[in-house]
């Protein structure tokens, strides 16, 4: 029971070395350092960075500061992603620390959500919390709860106040004790070749005789070009948290321990490294 | 019935149905000409309902209301092409028409077992309405209700399937709405099509509406239940 509780916390307190730097076509007054901090995997990258604004706005005069925006490697960076998933899904393979370029011209509006204030952030966190309790508890957990209590889900969050944010979300894990498991299980899968943004179905963590399913079962159902057949290389890796969990872990073990704060299970599918 | 009951308050709409009833309105839309097509996504094959149109709208910015404004809140009022001004405001009164490109889709969501609606407006020049836009645009008697809980109501977030931005009308309170007109006295409806009773109640609030020869679509299998 004590390494369960254990892997909470691992999750909670995971960090990702990020190097900020400013796009070279930014107005300047002054040359700018990159800036350097330890991003929480379970954040969102808008919650976390307002340092890195005030850093390069220091340098910068402001009629040539609007909206802030993260781009790795041409592609802009959706804030609205965890960003441990971010980093999983286009930077895993890669040195460390992790290099993001910050932009502040030419939002791309075709690819990014607007941020204009933490009250955006904290709407798209509640947003993500409901419809996972609509998978688990058809939403009676999460509507039992008062304003405060939601409330609190999210100031934990945004502090990095783990305890908390357990305190609350610990309701969320249960289930009644004549089930098994929730009724469906909240997970998204991202591959970063497809136009697609993810995939999202509905899947039972017990089956119909009552045995747990295993992450290579929802694979299997939902994405199963992840799964290569036992004969040929494996292709891929299935990443949750910057690992490779095992393919027999049951879903709902997964569910309780490894989802993200939002109550997902964010799960990336990448390419294997050929070194 | 062409819609499955789980309990007697909830009344969820099975993907499968929801496939059925779009099929059934994109075959009224084509007769009546207005529009709506319905989208398939290659790699999956679940899809969408998708509907282009432009709108007109008048800008009336009175010169007196500029100098009431905020500093940070640009006054805008939307206004019909037919109101009319007197002389003595018409001379001061600038006026711009702009076209504004509407994209209405509806989505199915598994996990509210729901429609829902996702739609994006932007200029001809390509800018994009923002939020607050959007907001402003809401017909005039939804205003309340989108006061008391905007981030609740209209949110911009991605598209599921095409990964783009788009404006949400939000989904957890369909069923309750839904649940209200289809049972009870209304138990005679539920042979009609949900999305035409879905989209004729939610569309409205940001500008979509439907033409009145909906109401008189049915499903095809119902020769045996009498409407009201």
């Amino acid at each position: 029971m004590t390494d369960d509780k254990d892997v909470l916390r691992d999750v909670w307190f995971g960090r990702i070395p990020t190097c900020f730097t400013l796009y070279q076509d930014e107005i300047t007054e002054r040359e700018a350092e990159p800036y350097y901090l330890l991003l929480p995997r379970i954040s969102y990258l808008t919650l976390v960075t307002d340092k890195v604004k005030k850093h390069f706005q220091k340098v910068m005069r402001q009629e040539e500061v609007s909206e802030i925006w993260f781009e790795y490697e041409g592609t802009p960076l959706k804030w609205h992603y965890p960003i441990g998933l971010l980093f999983d899904l286009h930077a895993s393979n890669t040195a460390l620390p992790w290099s993001i370029t910050v932009h502040f011209k030419n939002f791309p509006e075709k690819d990014l959500l607007h941020c204009h204030s933490k009250d955006v952030i904290e709407a798209h966190f509640m947003a993500c919390i409901k419809e996972a309790d609509a998978l688990k508890h058809k939403s009676q957990v999460i509507n039992e709860m008062q304003k405060k209590d939601h409330k609190q889900l999210w100031m934990g969050l945004q502090n990095d106040k783990f305890e908390q944010f357990w305190a609350i979300n610990r309701k969320l894990m249960e289930y009644p004790p004549e089930d098994n498991g929730f009724r469906y299980i909240p997970f998204r899968i991202y591959q970063a070749t497809t136009e697609r943004p993810f995939i999202q179905k509905l899947f039972r963590p017990i089956a119909s005789g009552g045995q747990l399913h295993t992450l290579g079962d929802l694979l299997k159902d939902v994405c199963p070009s992840a799964i290569s057949p036992e004969d040929g290389e494996q292709k891929t890796q299935v990443m949750i948290h910057g690992i490779e969990p095992m393919l027999e872990t049951p879903i709902q073990w997964l569910s309780e321990h490894m989802s993200y704060p939002d109550n997902f299970l964010h799960i990336s599918i990448i390419p294997r490294p050929t070194d | 019935i062409p819609c499955s009951m789980a309990g007697e308050e909830d009344f969820f709409l099975e993907e499968k149905r929801f496939k059925q009833h779009c099929e059934e309105f994109v075959k009224h839309s084509q007769q009546i000409g207005d529009g709506w097509e319905w989208r398939t996504s290659k790699d999956l094959g679940d899809g969408y309902l998708s509907k282009t149109h432009f709108q007109v709208r008048n800008r009336h910015i009175p010169p007196d209301l500029k100098e009431k404004t905020d500093d940070n809140i640009e006054q805008t009022l939307l206004a019909h092409v037919e109101e009319s001004l007197d002389d003595s405001q018409v001379a001061g009164v600038c006026t711009t028409e702009e076209v504004i490109r509407y994209e209405y889709h509806v989505l199915y969501s598994s996990s509210y077992q729901v429609p829902v609606l996702y739609f994006r407006a932007c200029f001809l020049d390509g800018r994009p309405l923002t939020l607050e836009e959007i907001w402003r645009s809401v017909h005039a008697c939804y205003q309340d209700r989108l006061q008391e809980g905007p981030w609740d109501t209209i949110t911009q977030q991605e598209h599921p399937i095409l990964g783009q931005p788009f404006f949400v009308l939000h989904p957890c309170r369909t069923n309750e709405f839904m649940s209200a007109v289809l049972t009870g006295p209304w138990k005679h409806k539920r042979h009609k099509n949900y999305i035409i009773l879905w989209l004729s109640t939610v569309g409205p609030v940001v500008g979509l509406n439907l033409s009145l020869s909906y109401a008189k679509v049915a499903p095809e299998q119902n020769s045996s239940t009498v409407p009201a």
